[in-house]
């Protein structure tokens, strides 16, 4: 990129600082939660170290008093996928409608845009109390389901949105031109083209549901998901423990995210040369 | 029947007893066999409760406990008092036993999503404290205390009814559990000289030091504590606080918070025990397991014992109308259960009282008797229900004996009749 | 499968649409409207009772407490905004520009993402060890000497929301950003230079209003966010902070459905407005 060869200023410098500093800035929590993980066995959740110990990890595997997580963990992750599969295809079902535009498609796309603004704390409300209204019980997998899907939908949406927009409709044409039935355009040109956006959102989904707390609120039910336990345990556990189940929570998502990734990968590597019509992920 | 053995005179409906008559016949077997489980628990044996209460009281080891005694489970899930009556409020099917606070009743059981507990069919009523009777004391000489008694949201007559007068009814709105009294936790340490008063959570010496329990209502009771024991502002009644008082209250609040006075307001326990650990504040309102947690990290706390009493709570069990049948049966038995005396032990050792102290009596050791109740210098090591060490020989417990604590209630946690303006107030303040 | 798809094709639109539309129908718009039916219900101070009353709405309006509360929540989103974009700014002109192998931008660029993995409650909570009174920067400025006393100022208070704030959103400004100037065809900037323009008047000139979208789907995504958040609120501000979001959720604490109703509605319009401007001054749509 010419830009880039451009006589490094000052102002060069002055970006690269921020960016650092954005970065330890970043991580500076997930360090210290990192760290009061390994705190002795008679530490508090702040500072000083008394000692250090991988007891707090043992405590989250041997239920006590700070409740157990594995349910609540196993629970969220279910939801998680539940929600990354569903966004996935109804973004891209709806990414393929508003690509060939049809009548009210403002509507639809500010409907998109009400959903991802919408106060949390009103989707909460509302879904725990239609359940009321309608005497019916909402459970993580049912209310708390519909309040993740009005916050992953719209990342989704938009991600097709952005990924059909640069989606040049010519390799379409071609590929119909060379006899292609929409069944085999959209299997062999649509998906693989729109593959990467399409992890992209799988990655969205997956991430806002497995941490959503402020929707899930209301219309998680009888039992939590994890970051309502968290919350919940937060309020009642002074021991680390919350640290520990911090740290292997994000491990586990690293896992997830490494994996996805390294799928990716690997899909793309084998496709190389099949680099059509896409301008720039 | 056994079940007329317990009945008070002519004070039980025919209808209730013909209802009742043969589960009650049953659990009146137990009760007269004296022991859990009876044959009737192998009916039941299929059977789950699920229980949703506070953390405080809601823990794997407990349900563990309750499910090996009775021969059913007993499931037990805490969430925050918020959210307990919350869930009674807009999901009562999604737990089959609800463990509010009496300052929760007004709002939980006016829904009719509940069953009132008939007391003719609780083999234990009979030693439960006074409190929740008639006479609304545990003893003769106990203060009856300002604001909403329990005994004064307990008696019904059918589901969702209006609250009647304290003893006149067989029926409950729930069966009571737990109580204890609250007060203000210091760091003895940096305060360096006596506390007798609730004035000292008003004064300038601990500006920036103070922490306030964050709930509206119980938070201006405490701040009405303090108030009142300066001469600030007087009260009818701290837990019924008219308009004005109110008014006075929160304007003597707000001139205090933009002093700076306040660090923090908290919500929940954990907070309070992390505001005294890390030296943000050296005293504030708290609970007194808080105060346990801190002193089991090594840092000096105390409960401290102030002369205007103390602000009381207590907890109680309430039965949603889905439950019906078998599971109504093992319901009672486990309500019979928790007042038995294995649960008043375990509650005892963590520093609050189940209801019925006749009953703990009998599960502890006199040693513990002593220390947890009598306010005596412990005569051996004071162990946790865990196990974990509490205190050396020769400690005492802080706030004194079980009288001198539920003896002096100051004032019950209550929802006032002025509620909503309160809360609006409480938000202004928190905006201020 | 393939035949059957033929057959989907003729009502493809509608078909395509369909599952989006039921999701926000049930999850969006029901909710929605149960909250506009119960924001005119009554709350007698225990319970909300089905009736209808504009007293909520009455009481909304000439409460001075709304107006405080949204002085206060207005006060932080601007702040939170502005640190944002200025931040979110720098941070995508660096990955783009400065930064030149690519496989070095997505590197950077997940590793900005990575700590979104954590537990959103817990990377609120362990900013606590970092700025209390006996906390890491307290103790790393007493030690160095900048200061006796520890700063209070640091916890409980406006200024670790915002921090907090800074700290999650950032990302959701740096995203569109990046996004949009990634875009900005190199020949532009290199015409710009040749016809004389200084450093400065490039930025001013040509990027930062090629940028305007990306500005505005960021600002969308911050503001929603900011205004809607009560969690750390109430976990890092010691309940010293009232926000419109912490309000209702207080009122919900207080069982008062009613009031909470009218008052979350209220906000989804002021959000609904803060955006509708945002979208009629940039075409977000079109620059998707």
């Amino acid at each position: 990129m010419s830009v880039g060869r451009m006589k490094r200023s000052n102002w060069f410098y002055f970006r690269t600082v921020i960016f650092y500093a954005f970065l330890l800035f970043l991580y500076g929590p997930i360090a210290v939660m990192g760290v009061l993980s390994f705190q002795g066995e008679t530490g508090g959740l702040t500072f000083p170290m008394r000692g250090a110990s991988v007891h707090w990890f043992a405590d989250v595997f041997n239920p006590s008093y700070i409740g157990d997580f594995r349910w609540p963990w196993g629970r969220s992750v279910i939801l998680a996928l539940i929600i990354m599969f569903l966004t996935m295809t109804i973004s891209f079902l709806a990414g393929l409608a508003f690509r060939k535009g049809f009548r009210g498609n403002t509507f639809f796309f500010y409907l998109v845009v009400a959903s991802l603004i919408a106060p949390s704390i009103l989707i909460s409300l509302g879904i725990g109390r239609m359940f009321t209204s309608l005497e019916m019980q909402s459970a993580w997998w049912s209310g708390a389901l519909g309040a993740h899907l009005t916050w992953t939908l719209p990342f989704g949406v938009l991600i097709m949105l952005a990924i059909f927009s640069r989606f040049d409709p010519r390799t379409e044409e071609a590929a119909r031109d060379l006899g292609a039935t929409t069944w085999q355009t959209l299997k062999s040109v649509i998906i693989p083209i729109t593959l990467p956006g399409l992890v992209g959102v799988a990655l969205f989904g997956f991430t806002l549901s497995y941490d959503e707390y402020a929707r899930t609120s209301q219309v998680s039910g009888e039992y939590n998901t994890l970051p309502l336990e968290l919350v919940s345990v937060t309020g009642t556990a002074s021991t680390p423990a919350l640290y520990a189940i911090g740290t292997m929570t994000t491990i586990f998502s690293l896992l997830v995210i490494g994996i996805s990734f390294l799928s990716l990968f690997i899909i793309q590597k084998r496709r190389s040369g099949a680099s059509i019509g896409i301008k720039e992920s | 029947m056994s079940v007329s053995k317990r009945k008070k005179t002519n004070s039980v409906s025919r209808r209730t007893v013909l209802k009742g008559t043969a589960a009650a016949a049953g659990v009146g077997a137990a009760a007269t066999l004296g022991g859990f489980p009876t044959v009737w628990a192998q009916d039941l044996k299929d059977i789950t409760i699920r229980q949703l209460g506070l953390a405080v009281s809601n823990m794997d080891p407990f349900a563990k406990m309750a499910t090996d005694a009775l021969g059913f489970t007993v499931e037990q899930t805490a969430v925050d008092l918020g959210t307990v009556g919350n869930r009674g409020i807009t999901q009562p099917k999604s737990f089959d036993l609800l463990e509010p606070a009496y300052m929760q009743f007004k709002f939980v059981w006016p829904t009719g999503n509940f069953q009132p507990v008939d007391v003719n069919r609780l083999s234990e009523w009979d030693k439960v404290s006074g409190i929740y009777k008639e006479s609304g004391k545990g003893w003769d000489d106990a203060w009856l205390g300002d604001g909403q008694r329990p005994n004064s949201v307990m008696y019904v007559d059918g589901a969702g009814s209006d609250f009647k007068a304290p003893g006149s009814t067989d029926q409950v709105a729930a069966m009571p559990i737990l109580h204890n009294a609250d007060t203000l936790g210091i760091r003895p340490d940096e305060i360096g000289r006596p506390i007798s008063s609730w004035g000292e959570l008003l004064n300038d010496e601990f500006n920036g030091k103070t922490a306030l329990v964050g709930f509206p209502a119980i938070g201006g009771m405490d701040a009405a504590m303090a108030l009142e024991a300066l001469g600030l502002v007087s009260y009818a009644d701290k837990g019924n606080m008219t308009k004005a008082e109110i008014d006075a209250t929160f304007k003597q609040l707000i001139e205090w918070k933009k002093k700076g006075h306040f660090r923090a307001l908290w919500t929940t326990f954990n907070e309070s025990v992390n505001l005294m650990l890390s030296g943000e504040v050296v005293i504030q309102s708290m609970w007194s397991p808080a105060v346990t947690a801190v002193r089991a990290k090594g840092i000096p706390c105390v409960y401290q014992d102030l002369k205007e009493g103390y602000r009381s709570w207590s907890l109680a069990l309430m039965i949603p109308k889905h439950v019906e049948g078998k599971k109504l049966d093992a319901t009672y038995d486990y309500l019979n259960w928790y007042l038995s005396g294995p649960a008043g032990a375990f509650f005892a050792k963590q520093g609050y009282y189940v209801v019925t102290p006749e009953n703990t009596k009998k599960e502890l050791s006199p040693e513990e008797w002593d220390f947890w109740y009598e306010g005596k210098a412990a005569a051996t090591e004071i162990r946790d229900p865990f196990g974990n060490l509490l205190e050396k020989a020769g400690a005492i417990r802080d706030g004194g004996s079980y009288k001198n604590r539920m003896g002096r209630v100051a004032v019950w946690n209550s929802v006032m009749a002025e509620n909503e303006y309160l809360t609006e107030k409480w938000n202004e303040f928190v905006a201020s | 499968m393939a035949h059957l798809f033929e057959k989907i094709q003729r009502y493809s639109t509608a078909l395509q649409m369909t599952p989006l539309g039921i999701a926000l129908l049930l999850f969006l718009i029901g909710p929605i409207i149960v909250i506009l039916i119960t924001s005119f219900w009554k709350f007698n101070g225990f319970l909300t009772i089905p009736d209808f009353t504009v007293r909520n709405y009455v009481k909304l309006f000439t409460s001075g407490l709304t107006l405080d509360n949204y002085l206060e929540t207005i006060r932080i989103a601007a702040i939170v905004w502005i640190t944002t974009t200025v931040l979110g700014f720098i941070i995508a002109y660096y990955l783009v520009f400065d930064v030149l192998s690519l496989k070095a931008k997505m590197l950077l660029f997940l590793l900005c993402v990575v700590p979104f993995w954590t537990s959103g409650v817990i990377r609120m909570i362990a900013w606590i060890p970092f700025l209390g009174k006996e906390g890491v920067i307290n103790r790393v400025l007493m030690s160095i000497g900048i200061t006796d006393e520890p700063l209070e100022f640091l916890l409980f208070s406006e200024f670790a929301v915002i921090l907090s704030y800074v700290h999650v959103f950032t990302l959701f400004m740096v995203a569109p950003l990046f996004n949009t100037m990634a875009r900005i065809d190199p020949a532009l900037i290199e015409a710009a230079r040749d016809n004389g323009a200084k450093g400065w008047q490039i930025l001013l000139h040509v990027i930062i209003p090629l940028c305007k979208p990306g500005i505005a789907i960021g600002t969308i995504f911050v503001l929603s966010l900011t205004l809607s958040d009560f969690t750390a609120v109430r976990l890092l501000s010691g309940a010293n902070v009232g926000t419109v979001a912490l309000s209702i959720s207080n009122q919900i604490g207080s069982y008062n459905f009613a009031y909470s109703s009218a008052n979350s509605l209220f906000l989804l319009i002021v959000l609904l407005l803060i955006v509708g401007g945002i979208m009629r001054l940039v075409d977000v749509r079109k620059q998707l």
